[in-house]
This record gives structure tokens, sequence and C-alpha cells, in this order.
């Protein structure tokens, strides 16, 4: 590691004292133009160029995050070919992007900010497209790609005082006081704007407007666009009549461009340290203040990507606790120095960056990072070619939106699926991932990509299986190794014999097998069965042997969708089919089943599919099997006290709120589930065959819930009653704060935590720890935890009002009857759960349960009634 | 104890109680100790003679203003001169809608008032009975709080309020279907900044039954939404509601933050109907001590504030300001009215109709000597819903009677005239509170 000479950045920040006024910037009580909270985000990275039009659906499924306010993208890794220039220029100039409101403004903004100080080796023009209407209008944007004059340079580094700085970073200087000078006089001190820079990055392009992210696309025709990194992003401003696209995001820094979903506390604090640092913000949001900072401490200051992101969002409690001894020291440095600009509040960013790479060339990268706190949502993914084939990164505020962009991009080309291998989420300031991923473009000289994906602390994400993923060129075919009529007829006996043959077929063999199932769907019986048997293998979690899993659940989706299409051509009594702007059918039975397709259905509000699903609910369907869901919110929501007997199935990628508040209703989610899934949940049971969002059951009064994999921030906070839920993975942080949930031994409720995964090989394995948090069972008033932890990895120190007390036989009691229906549901054998290290163990060995400790009293008040002082 | 006597006892202290109510004010003098500067001794021996059905003057109480030296209490009416007013039999209208925007259906009421939020928990389920008759009555509103939705509301749901505050406790989905108006509680006046707080003392078996809680632990409930960080999420928030009941209006009660404006434009645009501003003098005073203090802007200065901004931004026609905490008396509504609000929530004054003395024992178990603010099965048996029905109407027919006098006084026919009407207001200054007269009406 390189430490920049501490006088170059001495003299570079005082080079700055001339940009600014500084009696004035002292002075400023430093104030948002604009609240903004939410804001979608969608970040992808790729080993091979990808056009912008694969953003599209993504953004568009999420306009719900936005309100037409403000949009904006950023691309890095640019095609030299459609920009007109050659791959040199590209490389080695830099990319003034100017957005101009008023474009009598140009000649005068060129002669003063363009040609008098660059040569202009090129320039495009990005004229709005017609027939796209915002008000106001998107500015025309012109790009130039420029180079310092070498006598301007001179002349500039003498008079900042700049002098033997490299030459690049010189450069970098220059562009960047050039563009601050340009945006002060033509933007931010005009009341009438009217110029701004949009970019000046090498090999990277920002674009924004007033509208949603989508528009972008459409407006300056990036459908076709090629480019290795990519951002998108909705703004959702609630202040000022009049919005200006020079307020949404993205805001750049250097090199790159950065999005963001949140809102800070300490927007004035951070100002107040870029002011002291000769920085003055122009546009007043929390966007443009990160990217200051970002640009601050990684340009100027020249710390690495690790401790720029530990200065952002720091490393506390417990997390900071289990850093290396080493680490600890610089990261306490780090946060005495710069804790004062780090964003106190929720925020996740997202940053396409043109990082400098081997050779000259640039390296685009993806980075991702969340507060401490984690209090936006945020799921990372990576599908990963066989070597020589490309691989693809993902940052999202929501699954749904990556699903919806590798689904495009699967429609088009052979060398993506639509399913990525892998999807999570980052633990925000943890000594574990550190709560950011980067993605990394590495080219080589004739072009190449290599897509390395690697955490907060380098260390690399991989999907560590042999096994390649299927070439989609042409339908594959040839003889199949099993026919379907030699299976048995019992679901269960059917599935294990499919999975103890799949290890052993490749993708032709496993392409035939589905095929002869889904060969003739005339009968319902046959469809009953495929759509039983490929459901089975959409949700368990087995060995596959050859084939990589994302691949072969690609393929399984595809013979669901014969199921779901032979229905929809020809309902017959047992499946009906219904579909937006179809008459609601009365059902001929409870035990009638109604296919809803999800795909034309709002997202929420009035004609949303939650209502649609409520209404066949209430016309007599006893269940609704939702397919191809794509964000769709509320799902099972509304249908009201004692919902019994109603089933609901959703396949697809499933929305926030799913099975709020059910009364007895069962919910089954193919896949994983988003945020807020079963909220203030009564009765019932929810069965959810991934992972889980944020906040979790909140407020939960009872039900069943399971969930094969993780749940992320705050499940369970705040529930009360009888909750009984299994999760087999683990949680990112705060499980069961504020637990009120009884008596366990008098019909109070619990969460079995169970710290268990399946590798991408199928096979299951304890993780390194049952819980990595330092926040668990925190307030907690009753209910109870029975945390799966044989090798006593958990600590004191994980609780604050919790207590480990020895397992009673009374407690496997209440835990035995789940499970067992999770050994049902997910194959996770109580057998498997109690062998640690080859060796069955008794449940005492196995599990602790912790229980409420006596509550301390938190307020004078409270001395009265504490129990037992 | 059986059952006989508790009864008996109940009665003999009811009546007792009663009894009070009724010749303290006619003594002449006030009690010791009753009341502070906010709620001055006059305030509450006012109310209770209107919630008696008499006049508000009568033994010359100062029934329009307390004496806290600021806020509401140094405003006064600029008054038309007698030949300018509206004649005394003129038709004033004193109703407000509750929607103003241009879907959902029309909800209105006579006066520009409904009860606010107070949880079963902070007050027994008495009270809340007493509140949600003569919420019935009058064709307005009561709100459930955060703490359950008794069954016995169940018959006047149709003027209940569902709040969903960050504890969820309580809420069900069929609560929501009942309601016609959900409440969304983001924060409270009276502890900006912190949730909910039921201290143990309250949380009793019946308590910890409606809210599926432990009997006799605190209740906290987070500081935030865990589930809402961000305006979108808010509106994500309000999108659910809808789902689960589509007919309802939309209610977003929040304290009083530097950045109000704000909040209320980011409640516009997720759809709220009505955005309820609540100052911090309300509360029952079931919170703990450190947070009762005043730590949030006065609403006296919020209400303008919110109502200019929602002026400029041109979206104020378009929703419902409802101002709370601390709204006292008719004058307080109609001085909130003219600072820019539509209409009031009032908590409190409902509790001084029904004897509360404002001694602040609230966060204890038995510490309402009157048997308000407590779920205690004994103490709770003190208030008669009938009997409290009955104090809260007569208040209310008092309040309008006042609001009319002051709207004819003013030459408005409409209470919708008066909304952000300022320059009907005027500051009353040091000397004119010196003479000892505060000035209510102002001829000018």
């Amino acid at each position: 590691m390189t430490w920049k000479d501490e006088r170059a950045v001495e003299r570079m920040i005082a080079a700055r004292a001339a940009l600014v006024d500084r009696e004035h910037i002292a002075r400023v009580n430093w104030r948002k133009g604009a609240a903004e909270g939410g804001c979608g985000v969608i970040g992808i990275a790729c080993s091979v160029p990808i056009a912008g039009r694969h953003l599209l659906q993504a953004l568009r499924q999420m306009r719900n995050r936005g309100n037409g306010k403000g949009g904006g993208a950023a691309l890095v890794g640019l095609a030299p070919e459609q920009f007109g220039v050659s791959e040199q220029v590209m490389r080695e100039d830099y990319l003034l992007a100017i957005a101009y409101l008023d474009e009598a403004a140009r000649a005068q903004v060129e002669a003063q900010h363009v040609e008098r100080q660059f040569e202009v080796d090129h320039l495009r023009i990005f004229r709005p497209a017609g027939g796209i209407e915002l008000d106001p209008a998107p500015p025309l944007v012109v790009a130039y790609f420029v180079r310092p004059r070498g006598s301007v340079l001179a002349d500039f580094a003498a008079g900042a005082g700049l002098e033997g700085l490299p030459v690049e970073e010189l450069a970098d200087e220059f562009v960047y006081q050039n563009s601050f000078r340009m945006n002060k006089a033509w933007y931010a001190s005009l009341g009438e704007k009217k110029a701004f820079v949009l970019s000046h990055g090498k090999d990277m392009l920002a674009l924004k407007l007033v509208g949603y992210g989508d528009d972008v696309f459409r407006a300056y025709e990036l459908e076709d666009m090629l480019a290795h990194v990519w951002i998108g992003h909705h703004r959702y401003p609630t202040k000022g009549r009049v919005w200006h696209p020079g307020g949404a995001h993205p805001f750049v820094g250097m090199h790159e461009a950065l999005v963001h979903n949140g809102d800070f506390a300490n927007y004035a604090s951070v100002c107040t340290c870029l002011a002291q640092h000769n920085i003055e913000p122009l546009f007043l949001t929390d966007t443009e203040v990160s990217v200051l900072v970002f640009d601050l401490l990684h340009r100027t200051f020249g710390y690495p990507l690790e401790y720029v992101i530990e200065a952002l969002a720091p490393t506390t409690e417990r997390d900071f606790a289990m850093l290396p001894a080493g680490k600890q020291a610089v990261y306490r440095q780090l946060q005495a120095t710069h804790i004062h600009a780090s964003p106190d509040g929720p925020w996740f960013f997202l940053i396409a960056q043109s990082a400098p790479g081997e050779a000259g060339r640039r390296m685009p990268r993806l980075i991702g990072i969340t507060d401490t706190s984690m209090l936006r949502p945020q799921v990372f993914a990576l599908q990963q070619g066989e070597p020589g084939q490309p691989s693809i990164g993902f940052a999202a505020s929501e699954k749904q939106a990556i699903d919806a962009a590798l689904e495009s991009l699967a429609a088009e080309d052979a060398r993506f699926w639509s399913r990525a291998d892998r999807y999570w989420n980052a633990r925000g300031g943890s000594h574990t991932d550190g709560g950011a991923f980067i993605f990394s473009v590495r080219r080589d000289e004739a072009g190449a990509g290599e897509l390395i994906c690697a955490d907060k602390f380098g260390r690399r994400i991989e999907i560590g299986e042999s096994a390649m993923p299927l070439r989609r060129n042409g339908k594959p075919s040839g003889e199949g190794k099993m026919a379907a009529a030699e299976l048995p007829d019992d679901l269960q006996a059917a599935y294990s014999r499919v999975c103890s043959a799949l290890p052993g077929w490749d993708y032709e063999q496993a392409g035939a097998f589905l095929d002869d199932l889904t060969d003739d769907l005339r009968q319902e019986r046959a469809r009953s069965r495929a759509l039983d048997l490929l459901t089975t293998l959409l949700d368990r979690r087995y060995p596959t042997g050859n084939l990589r899993r994302s691949s072969w659940l690609t393929m399984v989706d595809e013979a669901l969708e014969k199921v779901f299409r032979a229905v929809r051509e020809e309902p017959g009594p047992r499946y009906r089919f219904h579909d937006h702007g179809m008459p609601l059918l009365a059902p001929g039975g409870r035990d009638q089943a109604v296919v809803l397709e999800a795909r034309r259905f709002a997202t929420e509000g009035p004609h949303s599919l939650a209502r649609e699903v409520v209404r066949l609910v209430e016309a007599g369907f006893g269940r609704v099997i939702v397919v191809h869901a794509r964000g769709h919110r509320f799902i099972a929501n509304g249908l009201g006290p004692a919902s019994d007997g109603v089933r609901i199935d959703v396949y697809g990628s499933s929305g926030d709120y799913l099975a709020s508040g059910i009364d007895g209703a069962v919910v089954v989610v193919h896949g994983s589930g988003q945020d807020q899934l079963a909220q203030i949940m009564k009765r019932g049971k929810l069965v959810v065959h991934g992972d889980v969002g944020q906040t979790f059951m909140y407020a939960a009064k009872g039900g069943e819930a399971y969930v094969l994999g993780n749940a992320a921030g705050r499940p369970l906070i705040n529930a009360v009653g009888s909750p009984r839920v299994v999760i087999n993975g683990t949680c990112l942080d705060y499980l069961a704060e504020s637990f009120m949930a009884g008596d366990v031994l008098n019909g109070g409720g619990f969460v079995i935590l169970n710290g268990v995964a399946f590798d991408e090989t199928g096979r299951l394995r304890d993780l390194e720890a049952p819980y990595p948090g330092g926040n668990l069972f925190s307030l907690a008033s009753g209910g109870a935890i029975f945390v799966r932890d044989p090798r006593r990895l958990l600590g004191e120190d994980q609780l604050n009002g919790g207590a480990f007390t020895p397992l009673l036989e009374e407690h496997w009691e209440r835990m035995l009857p789940y499970l067992q229906e999770n050994e049902r549901l997910f194959g996770i054998s109580i057998e498997r759960l109690l062998t640690v290290g080859g060796e069955r163990r008794r449940p005492q060995e196995v599990y602790r349960a912790i229980l409420p400790a006596r509550s301390k009293a938190l307020q004078p008040e409270e001395l009265w009634v504490t129990h037992g002082g | 104890m059986d059952m006989d006597a508790q009864t008996l006892i109940a009665r003999k202290h009811s009546q007792a109680l009663h009894q009070g109510f009724r010749r303290w004010p006619r003594m002449g003098h006030a009690p010791p100790a009753l009341g502070d500067r906010r709620w001055t001794a006059d305030l509450i021996l006012s109310t209770w003679l209107q919630a008696e059905g008499g006049a508000p003057e009568e033994f010359g109480l100062e029934y329009r203003v307390g004496a806290s030296g600021g806020g509401f209490d140094r405003l006064a009416f600029r008054s038309l001169p007698r030949e300018a007013r509206l004649p005394a039999d003129a038709a004033i209208d004193t109703a407000i809608v509750l929607n103003r925007r241009p879907y959902d259906g029309r909800v209105e009421i006579p006066v520009p008032w409904y009860g606010s939020g107070m949880s079963y928990g902070s007050v027994s389920e008495q009270v809340m009975l007493a509140r949600a008759m003569a919420a019935k009555s009058w064709d307005t509103f009561t709100c459930t709080g955060e703490g359950g939705y008794p069954d016995s509301l169940f018959p006047y749901r149709d003027h209940v309020i569902t709040q969903i505050a960050t504890g969820l406790f309580g809420v069900r989905e069929e609560i929501i279907q009942w309601a016609p108006i959900v409440e969304f509680k983001y924060a409270q006046g009276a502890k900006p900044g912190l949730g909910g707080h039921l201290l143990g003392d309250k949380a009793t078996m019946a308590v910890a039954r409606m809210r599926g809680s432990v009997p006799w632990v605190s209740l906290f409930s987070p500081f935030p939404f865990h589930s809402v960080y961000s305006v979108e999420d808010h509106r994500k928030h309000l999108d659910w509601i809808k789902t689960v009941n589509p007919e309802a209006l939309l209610s977003v009660k929040v304290s009083t933050p530097v950045d109000i404006d704000m909040v209320a434009v980011g409640s516009y645009y997720a759809g709220a109907h009505i955005l309820q501003i609540d100052g911090s003098y309300g509360g029952t005073g079931a919170a703990p001590e450190i947070a009762k203090k005043n730590i949030a802007m006065p609403v006296e200065y919020a209400i303008p504030r919110v109502h200019r901004y929602l002026l400029e931004e041109r979206i104020r026609d378009e929703i419902v300001i409802v101002a709370s905490g601390g709204i006292r008396t008719a004058h307080d509504v109609a001085k909130a009215i003219a600072l820019g609000a539509d209409g009031c929530a009032l908590g409190t004054t409902e509790l001084v109709a029904l004897g509360c003395t404002r001694c602040s024992n609230c966060e204890r178990g038995r510490g309402c000597p009157f048997g308000l603010t407590t779920t205690d099965p004994e103490l709770s048996l003190l208030t008669d819903p009938e009997w409290g029905a009955e104090r809260i109407s007569n208040l209310y027919a008092s309040m309008r009677d006042q609001l009319v006098e002051i709207l004819r006084r003013l030459g408005l026919s409409s209470v919708g005239e008066l909304r952000g009407r300022t320059d009907l207001l005027q500051y009353v200054s040091d000397e004119s509170v010196g003479d000892g007269e505060v000035g209510y009406d102002v001829e000018g």
C-alpha cells in the first residue's frame, strides 16, 4: 500500500482555498435543499459490456421507490465505437459531460470552461429524444472528450502550488476545480440555473433528469449503449415545487458517480467537515456531500477503499471487538478522525467507479456500501460464468429488480440465465464482510474482462463449485436417463428418485427428463403431478452433480412455465386461470385452485395483485397460485380474520409485506421473500423456501413461520403473543429485539435458530457462527430463542437483556413439532441437526435456550415496578 | 373482597367524586394545588362546569386562556365592532371535511375536532368507551391509541380511528378493516423521538392480554417504525393499509421537529388525507418524567409553518391539518384554525371533562385518583361510560357554542373561512396582561 505524501495532501487542500470563500463557508448554516428518503437503486457490473435496456424493466418495477422528481444513470467502461473515439481516447481523455438547461449558455460555457482549458478531441451530443413528456424537459447534454492544455496545466500547477504532483493527479485536480468553478458560476450562484457538469471522469458518464430513472434511458437513448458497469436511480425528493435535474442522482466525485438511498441526520456536520477542507457543496443534497467525502478520502487523502468504507460506515460494538488487533488500531484512528463526517442515518450507496487499472487501462467498478445499522434495504447477487464466459454482479434495493435485469439479459443473450448463483445481504459495519461489496472488471490488453467480487476486506466472493452452467446455444437434446412414467405416484418418493439420479445427469439428460415430465399436460392429473414435483425440485436443496444449481433451476422454471401455460390455454375444473382484465370466476368449491398471472397487475393500489388475491379468495377459491410475481407487494394481505383453509402459493419474485397480518391462511413462497414479511401475522403459516429481508415478522402476534435460509436485520422485533418460528440460517442482527411473546412453557412464542446452510452443492453445513451480530434478544421480556450452538460460540456479550439458560426437556417438547414440520418442508432432518462432528448428541448439548433476564429499570419511575429490584 | 362490597365502594366513591366536580367550581375559590399554568384552576373548573351542562363563564372563571404566558395564552381575536358582526341568529357552519383529496369517500364532521389517541393501557376501557359514545352522538371520531381495540368499542366502529404506532400493539387486520380512518402515529408531541412507553405498573393482566405481552413488564414501542426509514417506505406503509382496507382515510400523526414542513410534504405525497401535528403540551403523562418535558417546537409555531409551506407548494387544499397536543378550549381550537389548521384533536380536555385535575400521576397503575388513567380493575370502575359520554358531549356542545360566537364576532359564517387567518389574531403583550385582563375579544 502506498501512502500519499502528507505534504502533497496538505498542498492539495490548500490549493482549493482559492475556490471557496472561506469566511462564507465557515459561517453557513448548512441545510439540505430537499428532504429525500427513499429511492430505488440498481447497479450492475459485468465482465462484458451490456446494453442499458436491461435496466429498464428493473427500474420500471421499482418506480414505487421514486416519485418522478429525479432519475439518473451512470455508466462506466464504455464502448469507444459508440462514442466515435478510439480506444486510446476513451482511456486517456476526460469525458466532460455538461447539461445545458439553457442552450443559449452553451457558447459562453464552452469558451470559458472547455476550449480555453482543454484540447477537445471529440464531442458527442445527447439531445433528448422526442416524444418523452417530462417537466421540465431533459437538458441537452454535450459530452466532450478532453485533455487539459499543457500550458494551462503548467500554469495551474504553479498558481496552485501543486508543482511536482504526479501528472495524473494534477490533471484530475485541474478537471475537478474547473468543474467546480463552472457549476458555481452557471448553476449554484444563479437564480435561473443554466448549466452544470454531469460527470468528468475517464471512461464514464452520468446522466440525469427530472423524471424516473428509466426515463433517462429513453430520453438519452441509452437502451443500446454498452457499458461494463451501470447504475440506475429513482429519486424521491419531497420538498420544493421546482425540481432541477441538477438535484437528481448520481453525483460525481472525480472518477466515480454515486447514487444513494437514505437520509442523513448530520448533513450539517458533514458539510462542516468538507468546508474545513475547502470543499463547498453546491447542490445541497446528501448524495452530493457523500461523494465529496468519498473523493476527499479516496483521492485527496489517498486512502485505500477499505479505509474509505470504514470512515463512512464505522465498525462498532461487538463487531469492532471481533476485528484483529491490527485492524482495530487502524480503524480506531479512522473513526477518531472521521466520525463527524460519517453519514449518520439510514443509507445505502452504490458507486460506479472508473478506477485506474493496469497499464493505463481503466478498471470499471461497482461498489455497494450499507450503513452500519443496515437501515436501508440492500441485496447483492452474483452469476458466475464458466472460465472465458461472462460473469455478472448486482447490487440493488430489491431482489426482484435484479431478477428483472437478469431475465431481460437472459432473454436475448445465451451467455446469461435468469437466476443468479447467489443472493446475499451485507452486514453493515461488521467484522464479517464489512457491509460492502466491490465488483471490479479487470480488462486485459485485448479488452477481455474478468469480474472480481470482493468484500470490504478484499476477500473474494466466488461460486466455489466446479459445476458448469448450462450453455444455452440451442435447446439441449439427448436421451433421458429416467422417464417420468417410471416415477412413483407418491410425491416424496418421486422426489427422492429424481434427487438420487440427478447428480449423474448432464444438461441434455436433465432437459430430456423435464421435457418428458411436461410432455403431455392435457390431463389435470399430469398437471398436478408435474406442478408438485417441479415445485419440490424448485424449493428443496440437493446435490445437482454436474449441473450448476442456478442453471438447473432455470430449466425447472421453464418446465413449470409449461404447466402454467397449459392451465392458461385450457383451464380445467381443478386448476382455473385468471389474469388482469378477465372477469372473476366463481369456483366450484374450496378445493379449486386458481393460477393467477401476476405480470399485468399493479404492484400496489386498488388494481394491485394483492387486491385481486383478496377478490379471488372472497369469490371462494381455497387456493391461489400466483405466478410471475414481479415485486408485487402485499400479497396475502387483506384476507381479514379467520382465513383458515386458504392457501396462497407464490412463484417468481415476490415483493414486500407478503403475508402481513394473515390470520389462518397458509402462504408458501417458492423462492426468497423480500422485506417486512408477515408483519403483525396473527395465525396461520408462512413458508419461505429461501431468505427473508428486513423486519421479518415485525410485531407478529402468532402463527408459524419457516425460513429455509437467512433473515436480514431485525426479525421478530416487537413480536408478542405466540409466534413459532424456525430460521434455518442466521440473521444479520437485532434478532427478536423487544420480544414479548409470553412464557414459552405456557403457550408463549419462540424462535428456533439453526445456524445451518446448504452450500452450492446441496450439502448442509454449519455456519461459521449461528449468529454473527451483537444484538440478540435485546430488551426482550418474553418468549425464548432456541439456538443451535453445539460449539458454544455465542457469548454473553451478544445479549442485552437475555440470559443463556439450560435447555429443558419441556423446551425440547415445545420445539419438536416445529422441527418436524421444518424437516418435512425443507428436508433438514432433526437427526442431522443433532449430529455434530459425526456424533449424535442430546438436544441439550446442541441447542441453547435464551430467555429474558430480569429487566433493568431504565427510568426512575420503573424502580417501583421492576421485578426483584 | 366480594363483588358487592367492591361495587358499593366504587359507587360511593364515584358519588363523592361527582359531588366534588359539581361543587368545586361553585366554591368561589379554587381548591388548593389545583392545576398548573397551562391548565389553570379556572380552566379545569370551567371545563367541569361545561361538562355538567353549564355555561363556561359562570362563577367568574377564566375559561378562555391559561396563564402560561405564551402561545395560545398570548393570542386574542380581533373581533369586529358590534355593528359589523353577524346577527345572533346567523347560520354558522362549524363542519369540516376530513378528506380533501379528489378520490376516496367524503367524511365530514359537524365540529372541527375529534378525540385524539389514548391507548387502552394509558386510560381505562371505560374512558375509551365514554369517548366513543360521545364521538358517536356528535358524529365525530375518537381514536384507539396504541394498545389494541377492546371489543366493547366495536359497536362504535364507524366513529373509531384505529391507530397504528411503532409497536403495532394490538393491530390486527380486522381493526384496520373496521376503521373509517387509520392513523399512523410516527411520533407524539409529549415525547418526540421516543416511542410509546407504558410502565410496568399499568401493564395489567388485561392490558397484557390485549397486547399479547407479558403482564407487569414495561412496554416500549420502538422509537421509529422499523419498517419505515424513508419517505418511500412511508408510502409503502400507507399502501399496506389501503390494501387491507381500500376505503380507509389515512392520517399521519407527527410531532413538531424543525423540519416539520418537509414531513408534511412527504406525507402528502405518500397519500395521507390528514396530517396531525402533535404539539408538546399533550400526553396523559403516562410517559417517563424525562420525556414529558417540552422538547419539541410549540404547536403554535408548527401550525402556521406547515400551513404556509403547503400553500407555497400548492397542495394545501388537498390535505387536512389537525392540530393537537395542548388544545384545551374552544378558543384554542379557533386559534389553531386561525393559525392554519383545519381542525383539532382533543385528548386531555376530554379527560378533564371526566374529572382529571392534571395531577400527573398517570404513569402509575393506581396513581389516578379519579380512575381515568388506570387499568386497575377496581379503580377503573369509578368512571361510568354513560356518565362520561354525557360529560364529553356537554363539553362539546359548549365548545361549539363558543366557536359559533367567536365566528359571529369575526363576521365569518363558516369555520373554514377562519383557516389561516392570522390577521384576525393579535398578540397580547405584557402590558395588557399586566392589567389583569388577558384580551380575548379585542375589538379592532
